[in-house]
């Protein structure tokens, strides 16, 4: 009984601090891009306009919620809810914080603590595919198709450099629990670097994260809704809250790809050279609260990155994006494999 | 209750989330119906033909090719995953992965000369 409502305190909490951390990145980016542009941005809701996500939320609740007469009214609504599900529920298998040991009980500060847990990752990673396609034919509008059929490929091509750059570090640890995963990044790498995953593997890490930029649709990568060519793409017909969970999924989806680089390259909890375990004792509550605040303050920045990398680099044009994708990144990525392979051999060879 | 019940209830969680973000809308928002409302948009001008016909989707090649990489990738992981234990006996598996994406590489390579992914 007292584990399930552990389980259920944290799920309820964690899904609504991802949610949470979405909508005020939602501000965050209005307020970096006036921050970049040298303007005020929104600065009246609230202090420094930190309600503004309340207001935007309010006013996509009660906005008129309109399907077009042409639409495919199943398709049309299943798209949005296709595409926010596997979004919201990425975050179940990342550990955001060590462990807590209350009266010898064993408290994990992470969902679920599977073995799989990549391979969950992945596999919800490739569904959001389906909510934007789905979203982009149900519609039935030339725009959002276009931008579905852009999105669909430009999803599905850069999957193939985003598994195979994860498929590095799996092949540095030695296994599928982003827990272990996070564990084993502990101490020094080479007597002077901390042990994080971005030493180990410093290609995988530029091939992962310019992945992940196209996964989540951001810029330089956000063809498919490039409003110069095909109006907003795959959600032109969409309001509402409709519209809402498309937007918010994008933000959500931000969230946990951040989570994923500071799990997977940097070391998710631990601070360089400093070992918080023995410094604060294993187990005890405040170890628990200082590991939890470092990693979200890892995740921020590359929150913030995203916001950055907005503001500074320019679109890719289509027939670029391709190019990148399938001329450089996944034979790099098939390299970084090779390399990867090779190292860990020698190092076996050499130590007998 | 730290395994797979919890992703349950996780997911749980998520879809009663969506669909109840979705469906308190509905009842939020005031309901005004008029026909230009409902209609298809377009950039000011009316609508000639209808959307769902048939264009020359040139990633369909696109598609194809991800069939085969990702499940390369598929094929790739229970051999990654042991590879630590492989590595440690012989170079048996070493030369199988190099093996094996040299003759990705080489199918990558071929579908790049025959332009599959080009746009011009």
């Amino acid at each position: 009984m007292i584990d399930l409502i552990i389980a259920l305190i944290k799920v309820v909490g964690i899904w609504s601090f991802t949610l949470g951390v979405a909508a005020v990145m939602t501000w965050v980016e209005r307020r970096g891009a006036a921050l970049i542009q040298d303007r005020p941005g929104p600065n009246r809701a609230g202090l420094f306009g930190i309600l503004q996500p309340v207001c935007d939320g309010i006013k996509l609740f009660t906005k008129e919620n309109i399907v077009p007469e042409k639409a495919d009214k199943v398709l049309f609504n299943l798209g949005p809810i296709m595409f926010a599900i596997p979004a919201f529920s990425a975050f179940a298998v990342i550990p955001f914080g060590d462990r807590i040991i209350i009266g010898g009980k064993e408290i994990l500060l992470q969902i679920s603590n599977i073995d799989i847990g990549f391979l969950y990752i992945v596999a919800l990673g490739s569904l959001a595919v389906y909510g934007v396609i789905i979203g982009g034919w149900g519609s039935n509008n030339k725009y959002s198709i276009l931008g579905g059929l852009r999105s669909t490929a430009q999803l599905i091509s850069y999957e193939v450099p985003w598994g195979l750059a994860l498929l590095g570090v799996v092949l540095v640890y030695g296994t599928f629990n982003l827990r272990e995963i996070a564990l084993a990044q502990q101490g020094t790498f080479l007597g002077i670097l901390p042990n994080w995953g971005v030493f180990h593997q410093p290609l995988g890490f530029i091939l992962f994260m310019v992945a992940a930029y196209a996964e989540a649709n951001r810029v330089p990568f956000d063809l498919p809704e490039a409003e110069s060519e095909i109006v907003s793409g795959y959600h032109t017909e969409y309001g509402s809250m409709k519209l809402g969970v498309y937007l918010f999924g994008e933000y959500v989806n931000i969230t946990t790809l951040s989570a994923l680089t500071v799990t997977f390259y940097f070391g998710s909890w631990h601070l360089p050279y400093i070992n918080m375990a023995s410094f604060l004792g294993d187990g005890t509550i405040i170890y628990g609260i200082a590991s939890f605040l470092i990693f979200c303050l890892k995740v921020s920045f590359f929150l913030w990155l995203f916001v950055w990398v907005r503001w500074t680099v320019p679109r890719f044009r289509y027939d670029q994006v391709m190019k990148l994708g399938w001329k450089s990144l996944i034979p790099l990525a098939l390299f970084n494999l090779f390399i990867t392979t090779l190292f860990i051999q020698i190092k076996y060879y050499i130590g007998g | 209750m730290q395994g797979f019940e919890t992703i349950v209830l996780y997911l749980g969680m998520s879809v009663i989330g969506v669909l109840g973000m979705v469906g308190l809308a509905n009842f939020l928002g005031k309901f005004r119906p008029a026909p230009n409302k409902a209609s298809t948009y377009e950039c000011g001008v009316p609508l000639l033909d209808p959307s769902h016909k048939r264009y020359d989707v040139k990633y369909y090649l696109v598609a194809v090719l991800f069939l085969v990489f990702d499940l390369e990738t598929v094929l790739l992981y229970p051999v990654v995953i042991k590879f630590h234990e492989f590595a440690k006996v012989s170079w048996a598996a070493f030369f199988e992965i190099f093996l094996f994406v040299a003759i990705l590489l080489l199918g990558l390579y071929y579908a790049i000369n025959k332009r599959a992914v080009d746009w011009e």
